[in-house]
């Protein structure tokens, strides 16, 4: 839930990027982390094991600048994406006001993409969050793999995107859709704040 | 440089007096999910963010193997280095479960800084009221704002 401080006049969000191992959300980060002038971003910390596959998280901390007179911070992390990790899954996703799922769009990673969508969606019950109020937008990545071994942006939306929330095809090695899929999950976390108050 | 941070005035007294009684050198309040509530102390001795956001992680961890374990929640993690120690817990609020970092030096022990943790969580809980009057926290029409600080963090 997102964090408001009145007197400082700060809010802080947080984002999770969700989704099965190996489909690229450690690259969106590493990508952003990149990207991002140093005067707006923190120290990335990432939970890796030896071979560099996510263990617990990564972390990316961000400074949005002065939104409706609030200073507007965001962390992202990640989740392991590896079936048996799911009790740290849980432990990420406790708290998050916006999610972002990554899926592959290799034809090949179809089932995993739907197995780690519909483990999202259990864990989110657990957690007594109802998918349908929760800021989520799809990234459909590794759209620059050759046509003949992934899915088109139409058939993955057809496949996983029942509630028709933004999507964005993506290739996070190289850049692309990986803003435009933070800048949404951005605007929909701090559109949802504005529209209820803050307890 | 000490420096004060906190979301809610009720917690600067408790938190001020924890971390000088305790001799700590920076000690974080924050919330299970990581984010940070509030912080006194020498903020150049550690990154706070990278701190807290790891921090709620052991804590969380932690207390999934107490589950596992059929254990209640254990309450305080300490850690003793050689410049360094932390200690780390979590303890029930009015306004629900919280966390604590205590960073401390040579010039303080585990044994202390437990000690005033302990009178600090009841301080907490004391102050702490149970709920707070709902504000109004965005404007409506901040997509204008929110879209020139995107472009300006993205270069777009």
């Amino acid at each position: 839930m997102s964090l408001v401080n009145f007197t400082t006049r700060e809010i802080t969000c947080k984002i999770v990027y969700y989704g099965p191992g190996r489909s690229g959300k450690t690259t969106n980060l590493q990508y952003i982390y990149d990207q991002v002038p140093p005067e707006r971003r923190g120290r990335m910390v990432s939970l890796a094991t030896q071979t560099d596959r996510t263990l617990f998280f990564d972390f990316l901390p961000l400074d949005l600048g002065t939104i409706s007179g609030f200073t507007t911070k965001f962390q992202l992390y990640t989740v392991p994406g590896q079936v048996y990790y799911n009790a740290t899954r849980k432990l990420v996703l406790h708290g998050a006001d916006g999610v972002v799922f990554v899926a592959d769009s290799q034809i090949r990673q179809l089932d995993e993409n739907l197995e780690s969508l519909q483990n999202l969606q259990v864990n989110l019950l657990e957690q007594r969050i109802d998918v349908r109020t929760l800021p989520l937008v799809f990234q459909y990545n590794k759209q620059g793999l050759p046509r003949e071994l992934v899915l088109p942006v139409e058939e993955l939306d057809d496949a996983m995107n029942f509630r028709g929330v933004p999507s964005f095809g993506a290739d996070a090695l190289t850049g692309n859709g990986v803003f435009e899929t933070l800048r949404s999950v951005s605007e929909l976390v701090l559109r949802k704040l504005s529209e209820e108050p803050s307890a | 440089m000490t420096r004060m941070y906190a979301v809610d005035p009720w917690v600067e007294k408790p938190l001020e007096a924890f971390v000088v009684e305790a001799g700590a050198r920076l000690a974080l309040l924050m919330t299970p999910a990581g984010q940070v509530i509030a912080q006194y102390g020498f903020t150049r001795a550690v990154d706070v963010m990278a701190a807290a956001a790891l921090g709620a992680a052991i804590v969380a961890s932690t207390g999934e193997i107490a589950k596992l374990l059929d254990e209640p929640t254990f309450s305080v993690l300490n850690h003793q280095g050689k410049r360094h120690g932390i200690l780390l817990a979590g303890f029930d609020t009015p306004r629900g479960r919280m966390v604590c970092l205590a960073v401390y030096g040579p010039d303080s022990t585990p044994g202390l800084v437990q000690l005033f943790f302990e009178e600090f969580s009841r301080d907490v809980r004391d102050a702490c009221p149970e709920t707070e009057a709902p504000k109004q926290v965005l404007a409506a029409d901040f997509e204008r704002e929110l879209n020139e600080s995107l472009s300006a963090l993205f270069r777009t």
